[in-house]
Formats: structure tokens, sequence, C-alpha cells
């Protein structure tokens, strides 16, 4: 099928698909099936979770100890940089909805720099702890913290596993928007059809809520 | 959905409807990728199958029968990773789920056709990662994948637990799917109190798959990272947590036996209305009661772990909280057996497998409370005593299952009769050879044998022995049934658009179905399990 | 949930105006400050809950007002939700183990004997010993020895060698006498099942030995060498205490894992770990 290119507000026709009675109809089945979605990435990131909050209740002083190491600076950088990222977000989405292509794709546009924003930190991150010796348990060679807390490694192993596989779905949310941006740029978005720039946005503020619980557990509570 | 602009003949099925290779590999029609799912599953339950009889051989006499033990070790890790994740667990959801669900929604196709190819080719992708893994060395650590050892060992334990992670992916999908779909596709007048109980059954299903899988997957993930980048959460010499490995994995894993054994049960829940020709009994208790085996299926994964030197708290709670699933599994069999009472029953296949899944399951289910008890588990645990307890369930149980629905299904599908001789012929060599196999494991499992092991005490020989070669009387009642299911696939008679004369919405459109599956959406306005004992019957 | 699909109503799609969007967000960098702020203060445990009940304010302004699910379909919120039980469950049950290893709620190996022992001379028989010992014996014995101690326990079948008849007089490895028995129960039998039962008290140990001894058709009585040779003095009223020290699973399991077996001598030497689970120990009582 061909579109015509016009960025300023998109034309095509979407037809429904076969088995739905109506634009509705499908819209309505794919927010949920969005939500069914949902519940599975709470799960698998979630136990990540599990794992962490019982060996903190295991080890309280070494996790104490661990994450004063943590750069809480940045952490909190961060969470602003996702907060304000999904703002711009809803507001492109909203854009979509009411067909202003060009507000949305303005709008999009920043989520994605936010996103970049939010890597390149966590690059800096990351860089010094690997230069410290902070890795993975197995890896784990830095040796500023008294001998008693024994199972700081493991705080680290957690830290990366958890940060990282966040890392992994912003990575995957910014290549979604991206590819929002090409679909209104080909005018398949239209205030009768807006499904797929509302649920990449689902998607990211999934991703920045999970960040919300993240950055607490981690650079706070530890 | 309309997907050509050329115009083009198309037949009036969706297995003509368009033509070759490709038009198949890329459709988005459920009832071929439930067709593909099923020659994949059963191509793979051959693999896993050729797996177990080569255990059995080595195990007809103790010491070395046929290979070393470090190879033996190999051949149980894949019957089980094999069987378990690309078997049982997609089998009746992938291949029958599919092609009927949307059918008896009165719907044209699943929620999210697009998404359930790509569920499809997840599902192959896990089993091609399996298999490339076997060819590399293969693993030796048993499908469970424990920790410490699953760390150390030098086999390609990656290559096989990243095919079981991406496989879960489709695990997933197909789970999402359905849900949505029973959600939002139901026909007019299709209210929740005339779903058809295969639907509830797939629906219970469908919530724990999309439950439990994603903790499987960050399992797998974390093993895959424990062998890479030493990350110790599991590991005991850097700080971490065997057992917590275990509790991670059982949580789906248990989860993940309901999800072999619901979509059978709901097979069985259609099938035994239909061959009674009396209303089905219970039909509230059962639907629901397949959303209280869902639930309670979510509580009791430490059952796999009372001697890992678990807390005695958690034995207690896990013991206690695992009683309670024989309840709502009590209520199935019962109501499935007072539908029986009284009803005028036709002895045809589908029907032989639901009462032979009643007797197996049956038993298999009674062991389980026996194994359930924690003071005796000690006893039992890591002998063959559980392993004939879950081939019970698992072959006797959802194997029968697969087998019922494949002939009750058959002329849906393919719009032939399979022939009913035949298939009893193969149902006696079926039913005999499973209980000469896993019947002798009890005994020797009571006894003290232990399970995993490549070798074992002369006294143990007459239950192996008997057990091998029940094995063959098992293989040779499969390889029968395929043989002649192919065969009349081929060239069996026409079956007639509803040759049981059931009520359910599949039946009510052509055999093998248009690709649209109705030329108009029905409009529901009975219940789909009021038979009257004295319609026109064909035997 | 309502069969819905055919509806061909139009509802309206509420699209979040831009002013409730940006309000949101500042509310949301709000909490932020707030929740780093209260990390500051020190409240102890409750830091933890107070934290996560800041961030599920901003993760429900997220979810209701982002993702819209405040004004959407209650079954959209009931789905996201149920995930949350769920991981519930998978936490709370998953704590009933790693958070209790080593705690005592029935009785067993791990309890602290006090070396006070309420028989005195333990060391010779008495009806009320011979009773506590038959009570003990039907706790940790019969599933191997059987009920009425003939070797024929459900746990027999399995075992090479088989347990003791100890009605007989043929097989006992170490002899019939009391301090034979006693030693048996102590170091069990290496290339048997019978383990070592060190870590009973000395009471239900000597409770066992008469009992057992009382199942055999004849009683025998131990010299003052055989006590000596088991380090029991006649002369005192006490048998003292000699309970081996048992160590939690999980120091076991990291144990097995660093070093083997190379330390079988269940010590707490050279284990921090183990010295601070002793002083837990102490601090609580355990019934009898």
């Amino acid at each position: 099928m061909s579109h015509p290119m016009n960025p300023e507000v998109g034309n095509h026709v979407h037809h429904h698909a076969h088995h739905f009675s109506s634009a509705e109809h499908e819209f309505e089945t794919a927010k949920e099936g969005m939500w069914v979605f949902m519940v599975t990435e709470v799960l698998m990131v979630g136990a990540l979770f599990v794992g962490y909050v019982i060996f903190r209740a295991l080890y309280p002083e070494a996790f104490h100890e661990a994450h004063k190491l943590l750069n809480v600076k940045l952490g909190a950088l961060n969470t602003v940089v996702l907060i304000v990222s999904s703002m711009t977000m809803v507001l492109g989405v909203g854009a979509a909805q009411r067909g202003n292509n060009k507000k949305a794709l303005t709008m999009l546009g920043i989520t994605i720099g936010l996103g970049f924003c939010f890597l390149i930190v966590k690059y800096f991150e990351y860089s010094h702890k690997f230069h410290e010796g902070m890795l993975t348990a197995g890896f784990f060679t830095f040796d500023g913290l008294s001998a008693s807390t024994s199972h700081v490694p493991l705080f680290f192993s957690f830290y990366f596993m958890m940060t990282g596989i966040h890392a992994f779905h912003v990575i995957v949310g910014m290549c979604l928007i991206t590819w929002m941006i090409i679909r209104i740029r080909r005018g398949e978005i239209t205030p009768a059809f807006y499904t797929p720039v509302e649920l990449v946005g689902f998607y990211w503020h999934f991703v920045d809520i999970v960040w919300i619980y993240l950055f607490p557990l981690l650079y706070l509570l530890g | 959905m309309a997907n050509t602009n050329t115009p083009e003949v198309h037949g009036d099925n969706y297995l003509n409807y368009s033509k070759g290779l490709w038009s198949w590999l890329t459709t988005r029609d459920h009832k071929r990728i439930g067709l593909m799912y099923l020659a994949t599953v059963l191509t793979f339950f051959l693999v896993g199958g050729i797996f177990a009889l080569l255990i059995r051989i080595e195990l007809f006499t103790p010491g070395k029968t046929i290979v070393d033990a470090v190879t033996y070790n190999k051949f149980f890790t894949y019957h089980g990773a094999i069987m378990v994740f690309l078997v049982i667990i997609p089998a009746i959801p992938g291949a029958i789920g599919n092609f009927v669900l949307p059918m008896m929604l009165g719907a044209r196709d699943v929620a999210f056709p697009k998404l359930n190819l790509l569920s499809y080719y997840l599902y192959l992708a896990g089993a091609i990662f399996a298999v490339v893994s076997l060819f590399a060395g293969g693993a030796d650590t048993g499908w469970t994948f424990y920790t410490p050892y699953s760390i150390k060992t030098s086999g390609t334990v990656i290559l096989v637990v990243f095919g079981a992670f991406i496989a879960g992916f489709a695990s997933i999908l197909t789970g999402l799917n359905f849900i949505v779909s029973i959600h939002k596709l139901r026909a007019p007048g299709l209210t929740w109190s005339r779903l058809p109980l295969m639907l509830w059954a797939l629906y219970a299903t469908s919530v724990m798959q999309v439950l439990a899988t994603p903790v499987l997957a960050i399992t797998l993930l974390l093993l895959i990272f424990e062998r890479v980048t030493h990350i110790g959460i599991f590991d005991p010499a850097l700080g971490g947590d065997a057992v917590l490995f275990q509790h991670f994995f059982w949580f789906y894993s248990h989860p993940a036996v309901y999800i072999m054994i619901l979509p059978a049960m709901g097979v069985i829940a259609e099938i035994i209305p239909v061959f009674s020709r009396k209303p089905m009994f219970g039909y509230r208790a059962i639907a629901l009661s397949s959303f209280g085996i869902a639930l309670v299926a979510f509580l009791v994964w430490g059952h796999h772990m009372f001697v890992t030197g678990q807390s005695e708290l958690a034995n207690f709670v896990f013991s206690l909280l695992t009683m309670f699933v024989a309840v709502p599994t009590g209520v199935k069999v019962f109501s499935w057996v007072a539908t029986m009472y009284k009803g005028s029953i036709r002895f045809n296949a589908p029907m032989l497998y639901a009462m032979g899944f009643i007797e197996l399951f049956t038993i298999g289910g009674l062991t389980g409370v026996f194994l359930a008890t924690l003071s005796i588990n000690v006893h039992l645990t890591d002998t063959y005593f559980v392993i004939a307890h879950f081939h019970y369930v698992m072959v006797g149980g959802t194997i029968m299952g697969l087998l019922g629905g494949m002939h009750y299904w058959f002329p849906k599908v393919i719009g032939k009769m399979y022939n009913e001789v035949s298939a009893r012929i193969a149902f006696i060599f079926v039913i005999i050879g499973f209980n000469l196999t896993f019947f002798p494991q009890f005994i020797a499992g009571a006894e003290g044998m232990p399970r995993r092991y490549w070798s074992y005490l002369p006294e143990f020989t007459l239950w192996n022995q008997l057990s091998t070669i029940g094995s063959w009387f098992l293989a040779a009642g499969f390889f029968y049934t395929a043989y002649y299911l192919i065969r009349d696939a081929r060239k069996g008679p026409k079956s007639g658009d509803n040759p049981w004369e059931a009520l359910t919405l599949e039946w009510q459109t052509p055999s093998p179905p248009p690709h649209e599956n109705f030329k108009e959406i029905p409009i529901v306005e009975t219940w789909p399990y009021d038979y009257k004992p004295t319609a026109g019957l064909k035997s | 949930m309502s069969s819905q699909n055919n509806d061909h109503s139009h509802s309206h799609h509420y699209i979040l105006p831009d002013s409730k969007a940006i309000k949101t967000a500042i509310a949301l960098l709000i909490l932020t400050g707030v929740t780093v702020a209260l990390s500051y203060v020190h409240l102890g445990r409750f830091n933890f809950l107070v934290g996560m009940i800041v961030a599920t304010m901003k993760a429900s302004l997220v979810a209701g007002i982002f993702m819209n699910l405040a004004k959407d379909r209650r079954s959209n919120l009931v789905i996201f939700l149920t995930s949350f039980v769920f991981l519930g469950v998978f936490v709370v049950l998953t704590s009933t183990d790693l958070l209790y290893r080593g705690d005592v709620y029935v009785k067993g190996p791990l309890i602290r004997d006090t070396g006070v022992s309420k028989f005195k001379k333990s060391w010779e028989p008495s009806p009320e010993l011979v009773a506590h010992g038959k009570a003990i014996f039907a706790q940790q014995c019969v599933a191997c020895h059987g009920v009425e101690g003939k070797g024929d326990g459900p746990a027999a079948a399995a075992l090479n060698p088989h347990p003791q008849n100890f009605h007989v007089n043929e097989g006992w490895k170490n002899g019939r006498k009391p301090s034979q028995i006693f030693k048996t129960l102590k170091e069990g039998i290496p290339g048997s099942a019978m383990a070592s039962f060190a870590t009973l008290p000395m009471d239900d140990r000597w409770g066992l030995t008469h009992y057992v001894e009382s199942l055999g058709t004849e009683i025998l009585k131990d010299t003052t060498q055989d006590l000596a040779a088991i380090g029991i003095d006649p002369t005192k009223e006490s048998a003292g205490s000699d309970v081996a020290k048992s160590i939690p699973i999980d120091i076991a399991i990291k144990r097995t894992a660093v070093d083997g077996d190379k330390n079988s001598q269940n010590t707490a030497e050279g284990h921090p770990e183990l010295e601070s689970y002793n002083n837990r120990l102490k601090s609580k009582t355990f019934s009898k």
C-alpha cells in the first residue's frame, strides 16, 4: 500500500482488521492487549525486585554499605530526565490524537533525546564503576569497604542486572518511538487512528514506572 | 485480513484458500498456524520420545547397557526439556486451541493474528536452539537446571536455556492473545454462562501463562548471566543461595504443570457430553474450578523443594497449601463422571481417550496427594515414584487429551473421518503400553529406586524390564496412530460438517471451515451442552 | 467484563489536556524531591516503607494520568493490579523459606541442650527413662527401625545394610550394652544409613538407649570400664552435656560449595555468620 508523504495531517484511511466489528473495537482490543503485556513485564522485572528485596533482608549491613557507593545525584538526575520524557511523550501522543502532527513529531523527538540523556548518564555511572572494580560478584575487586560486609558484591550484581535490563528497555522504547515518528511522517497516524502511538506511549510510561521504583530502592534505601 | 489487491482465486476452505508454501509460512490464519504448531509439536514429540526409548533401553539392565553415565544424563535432560518446553506446554493451546478457540467464540480470528504467527516462530526458534545445543555437546543438568551444578558444568547449558527462554515468549504471547480474544471477540449472545468449557480451560491456562512464564524468563536469563558474568545470586561460593534458584524456577514450573493439564481437561469436558448425549453436569463448577486450579497453582511450588533444606516453616506452609489443589481437580473428575452416568455412551476414539484420561489422571492425581504429604515426600522424593506420578498426569493426562482432541476435531480440521477400527487398536496399545511402562515405576520408587540414575540395584531389575517392554507397546501405539491419521487425512471418507452432532459453534460451520470461519457472525441463543439423549445418533 | 464487542456507539476517547500533563509532571518532580529528602531522615525500618509509598504514589500518577487508567475501563485496572498480587505471593512465600532458615518450629536435632539433666545418673535404666526414650523413638527412629523396632520401617526396604532389628541378638555392630548403644547413637555407623544423633540432648539419647535395650531378650549392664570408655564418671550425678552444635542450612550450603567435605566437624570456629547465628539462638527459648 502506498502512502502519500504528508507531514501536516495524516490522511491515510485506516481499515480495521476483518475480525473486528469496528475501528473502536480494534482500538479497545489493542489497548487491553497492551495492559496484558504490562502484566508480563511486571512479573518479569518484579522477580528481580523480589530477589533484591530478599537479599537485602538477609544482608542489610552489606547492602547498606554498598548502596553508598552509588551516585545519588546522577540517579536523581536520571529520574528527572525520565519524568520529563514521560511528559513529552504524553504531550506528543495528545498532539497526534488531535491531528497536530508537527507538534507530535517535535515532542516525540524530544522524548528520544531525553532517552539519550538517560543512557549517557548511565554510561558515566557504569564506566566509573568498572574503573573502580565495582563489578558483578565474580569480578568484584573494589576493596574500599570493611571486611564484615562480605555480601557487597551481590548488591552490585543486582544493580547491574536491574539497571541493565531497564536500560535495554529504554533502548527498545527509543526504537519504538523512532518507528512512530516514521509512521507519523508517512501520514499513517490520524485523529481517527492513533492506536500505535498511544500504546508505544504506554510502553514508555512503564519504563518510567520501573525506574520510579528502582531509584529509591537501589540509590536511596540500600 | 484482506491481504491481496490482485484478483486471485481463493479455494472454498482454509486449506486451499491460497496455495504455496510461502502462503502458509506468512499466514495470519489461526487455523493454519494451529496446524503448523501441530506438525512441529509432533515432530518434537518424536524426538523426545526417542530419548525416552533410549533411556528405557539403558535401564533394561543394571550397569551399562548402551551408553555411559554422562551420556545418559544428557538423555534425560533432553527428554525432559523437549517434552516439557516443546511438546506438552505448547501442544494443546498452540495446536488445538489456536484452531478451535476463535471458532468457538464465533469470531473470524484471534485478537492479534500477526502476534500469533510471531508466537509460532518464537517457538520454532527456541526449538532450534535446543537442537543446536544437543549437537554442540548437550547439557547434563536435568531439565530443571538446578544451581550450582548448572553454573559449573561444562555442557551446552547456555544454548538450551536460551532456547527455553525464547520458547517461553511464544507461550506468553499465545496466552495474551487468548485472554484478549475471549474478552473482546465473543459473538453476540455468547455470555460467560454459555462459554464452552474448553474456552474456560484455555482462559485459565492463559492467565497462568501470562503470570508465570515471565518469571521463568528472568530465571533463565539470570542463569545465563551467572555463567557468563558470575553475578553470584544463585552461587553459594559468591554469597548467593542455590535454593533461591529453585524458588524462582518452580514459581513458574509448578503453574506450568497446570498449564499442561488444564487444556487437556478442557478437551475432555468437550468430548464427554457429546459422547454421552447428556447435558454437562456441574458446568458452573467445572468452569470455576479451572480458575480455582489456576489460583492455587501459584501457591504451592515449594512442594518440589521439601528436601532441599528449605525452612520448616516453608515446608509446612507449602504442604498445607498443596492439599487444596486436589479440591477443584476432584470437582472436575466427579462432574465428568456424573455427566456420563445414565448417558448413552458412544465409544468412539475421542471417548475412549477421555475415559482413559479419567482413569490415568485420577491415579496420577491421587499419587500427587501422597507426594504433597510432607512426611511421605521425604521418603519418595527423587525416586521413581515421582517419575511415575508425573508421567501418569502428563502423558496419561495431557497426551490422552491431545490424542482425544486430535480425533474429536479431525473431521473439523480435515473434513474427512479417521478409521475407527484403527483408532481402537491403537488405543489398546497406548493404554496397555502406558500402564505397563509406568505402573512398575510406582513400585520401584516406593521400594527406593532413585531417579536420574544411570544404574540401579539388582532388586529393581524386574520393574525396569517390565517398564521397558511397556515403552515398546506405547511407542507402537503412537507410531500406528501417526500412520493411520496421515493415511486417513489423505484418503479417509468425507465426514460431513458435524459428524458428532455437537452443539458448540465450531461445528456449526463447514468442515473444513472456510478461511473466514463463518459467512456471517453467528448469534448465540443457547447453552452448548443441551444434549438430548434421543437426538438422532450415528455410531 | 461484558460482551460488548459489537457495540457501535462511539465512546469518546479522552485526550489528556496539555495543562494536566504538565501539572502531573510537576507533581512527580516534587515527589521525587520528597523521596530524596526523606531518605536523609532516619526512620529506621520505616524508611523502606515510606520510600515505597512515595514511589507508589508516583507510579499511580503515571499509570492513572499518563496511561489514562483513571478514566479507562475498570477491566484494564484489574488486569494491571492482578500482576502485583501474584508478585506479592511470590515474595511472601519465598520469604517463608529464605528468611526463616535455621529457626526452630518443631522438635528436632536443632534443640540446644542446656546441660541440665532431668534424670539423675541417666546411664542407669529406669521406667521413666524408658518411657521418655519410647516417645523419642517414635519421632526419630521408626522410619527405618519400624514401629516396634524390628528393623522393618518404611524406609528400611531401600537400605543396605538393613536397619537393626532390636529384638534379636545378631548384627549389632558395636554391641548391645547400653554404653555401646549410646556410642552408636553418638557416632552413627559409617558405611550405613545410621546417622549420628549427637545433636539430640543427652536425656533423649539415654532414654533411647534404655528403650532399645529393653526391646531385647535380656537387659545387659555396663561395667565401670564401659562407662569410662564413653566418658561417664559413675560417681557423678549427671552425664554432663556433649551435644554437637549443628549449623544452619545456608551455612552448610556455603561450606559445601567452598571447601567440599573437608570440615565436617560442625564447629563455629572461623565462621562469623555462625557466631551471629548462635547469638540469635541464645536470645530465644525453645519448647522441649
